[in-house]
């Protein structure tokens, strides 16, 4: 019973792998590039540094897939970050101390994502004009707590999380179990079924808003956790850090097969997306490119990435 | 009694009154004339005539944007083009001319030649509009970062300048362009065979295409119709400032966006009128003229901006989210 379960169980996951098998290797090719540009990677001090860049990204990446599985798009990803960067670098060395002030960072961040889901999803607005909207008040919202850079996070804090330890890789890790802890709840089970198709999910009794809501809010959490951990990476607060995150969050997760429209798409698809974005963007700095030179190259690779099945199926003769 | 003729054309009227673009021209009039009440000098003929100059950027880089959307796209990178166009035209020293013309001209060729290629990409390569125009922002704004570097390029061209600055009897050259554009837009969008495969399209793509209609090159066509205008705007964002910057383009996307969504146009396509993303355009450059006289902190009138556009949607852009 348990094999016959186990080997369902694996041929789904083959399945659902399918079309990131590419990906993939494109990963594994961009992770080979480097190492052999830089031995340095694989020492522990190499893989922290790199997982911490890579943290904010992959932590946001998740945050944008989980909406577009249930059928959402965010564009405030970027002004969230920043906000929970400068709550962060105002609370965590005041009288709430570090627990305290994280905690509010994190409850700050779900409940703006849940009053947009709200919004959204009760409401009846198109997600893509009311994240629009709601990314002008919270970046206002971080504007008013500190119009210009400055605050300050502990120093042991800043060293824990963004030292010569691979103190990222572990949370990210700890991230993905309680994603796939998630995932075994009630809300879980029917997050992509409220994606894929809501009106048959509600009409098989599966809480369809509440998912959705639940996953806006999620998403929120999400990004404040990395405007967490990009204050302490950098030891204060900046109220527009998190501009870029907003397209970097959407180009990883289409990168990682997440489709647009709702149940498409992998977790571990929009990880590899975010890796590979994060991975080109260190390749190019070692090979000497200027960063204005990044943009241009970050613009032709994400194209090309996402239509190279399209090409590989142009070639293929059709039947 | 009245003719079934007459009745008709009252139940027209009626319906035009009722329609979603009415609704945008009626919350025009409420803001102004509120305005006016509180602020002496807003209502004056001269701050409205600034105003709809404003509107009239906003407006061409909707053009595009709007039909786009009706197509059941989104154009992201129309902020980047309209940078393109104000800061290539005076890079374009071999075609100087007097009038300055030939710049200008040529400028909005490579314009329509930058929104083609975002067609291709999405026509030919299936890559999604969002993720095609961004990546098309992303690398124009490298480019633009590596041949104009971070100053100010200043431009002597008589043409934009005179389409910027003149106001022939007393109404703006670049009213009239609008005018004029918008009178295209409207034409296309609702009298031509384009105009009627642009909405088949943005309601079902799968059934246009199985109809016959050639997705490839309407698609196509719709960017390349949509980097022309933001390339047009970009041109008289030149005229207007005398200079152009890498970044001066930037607030254009949001703002056709939004204008596009408060006009009723529907995000997810198919449905809605550039005649309702021309008052939508007026209302958020008054909202944002009204939050720029509170005098408030950058903060705050992000807050107020985003707050006024999430009240202006709940009221006239509630719609069922539709698949």
């Amino acid at each position: 019973m348990t094999t016959s379960t186990s080997l369902l169980y694996w041929r789904i996951q083959n399945v659902r792998n399918r079309g990131l098998w590419w990906l993939f290797a494109v990963v594994a090719a961009f992770i080979a590039l480097y190492v052999y540009l830089f031995p340095g990677l694989l020492s522990t001090g190499g893989i922290s540094k790199f997982s911490q860049n890579w943290f904010p990204l992959a932590l946001v990446s998740m945050a944008q897939a989980v909406l577009m599985l249930a059928g959402g798009i965010s564009l405030s990803i970027g002004a969230t970050v920043s906000l929970g960067g400068v709550i962060a670098a105002t609370l965590l060395a005041g009288p709430l101390g570090v627990a305290g002030g994280s905690a509010v960072v994190l409850l700050v961040g779900a409940a703006t994502g849940l009053a947009s889901g709200w919004i959204v999803v009760r409401l009846g607005l198109p997600a893509i004009v009311v994240t629009l909207a709601a990314s002008f008040i919270i970046a206002g919202w971080a504007l008013l707590i500190m119009p210009r850079p400055g605050g300050a996070v502990p120093a042991w804090f800043s060293d824990l999380l963004a030292g010569n330890t691979p103190v990222a890789l572990g949370l990210l890790v700890l991230v993905v179990l309680l994603w796939k802890l998630y995932l075994a709840t009630p809300l879980g089970l029917s997050l992509y079924a409220a994606g894929e198709n809501p009106v048959g999910a509600y009409r098989s009794g599966a809480p369809v808003d509440l998912s959705r809501i639940a996953a806006y809010g999620l998403s929120g959490l999400l990004c404040a956790a990395a405007g967490l951990f990009v204050a302490a990476q950098t030891g204060a607060g900046d109220p527009v850090i998190g501009n870029a995150f907003t397209l970097n969050s959407i180009a990883a997760a289409v990168l990682g097969g997440v489709g647009f429209l709702g149940g498409r798409g992998t977790m571990r698809g929009a990880l590899a997306g975010s890796l590979l974005l994060s991975i080109m963007i260190s390749v190019m700095f070692f090979l000497g490119l200027p960063p204005v030179a990044q943009y241009v190259a970050q613009g032709l690779i994400i194209v090309v990435a996402v239509a190279l099945p399209e090409i590989a199926a142009m070639r293929r003769p059709r039947t | 009694m009245t003719s079934p003729t007459e009745r008709f054309a009252a139940a027209r009227w009626q319906a035009v009154l009722r329609s979603r673009p009415m609704l945008t021209v009626a919350m025009v009039a409420l803001a102004w004339i509120g305005a006016s009440f509180f602020q002496p000098g807003f209502g004056g003929w001269r701050h409205l005539r600034y105003l709809l100059e404003l509107a009239a950027i906003v407006g061409l880089v909707s053009i595009g944007q709007t039909l786009v959307v009706v197509a059941g796209g989104i154009d992201l990178s129309v902020g980047a083009i309209v940078t393109v166009s104000a800061i290539g035209v005076p890079l374009v020293t071999w075609l100087a001319d007097p009038t300055g013309t030939a710049p200008a001209l040529f400028i909005l060729l490579c314009a329509t030649l930058i929104g083609a290629l975002n067609g291709l990409g999405i026509a030919l390569l299936r890559v999604h509009p969002m993720i095609m125009t961004l990546a098309m922002a992303t690398f124009l704004q490298g480019v633009l970062i590596l041949i104009a570097g971070g100053s100010a390029i200043s431009a002597q061209n008589a043409v934009l300048s005179w389409l910027g600055n003149a106001r022939p009897g007393g109404i703006s050259a670049s009213v009239l362009l609008w005018l004029l554009a918008s009178a295209i837009a409207l034409w296309l969008l609702h009298k031509t065979p384009f105009g009627a495969r642009l909405f088949a399209l943005g309601t079902n793509p799968l059934a246009t295409s199985l109809s016959g209609i050639g997705v490839r090159s309407t698609t196509i066509a719709v960017y390349a119709i949509s980097g022309f205008t933001a390339g047009l705007a970009g041109a008289l964002v030149l005229g207007v400032n005398g200079q152009g910057y890498v970044g001066i383009g930037d607030s254009y996307l949001l703002a056709s966006i939004a204008s596009v969504v408060l006009g009723g146009t529907s995000i997810l396509g198919g449905r809605g009128t550039y005649a309702g993303t021309i008052p939508g355009a007026i209302l958020l450059v008054t909202i944002t003229a009204l939050i720029t006289m509170l005098n408030a902190s950058a903060g705050w009138r992000n807050i107020l901006f985003g707050t006024l556009i999430m009240a202006l949607l709940l009221l006239s852009g509630r719609e069922r989210q539709r698949r």
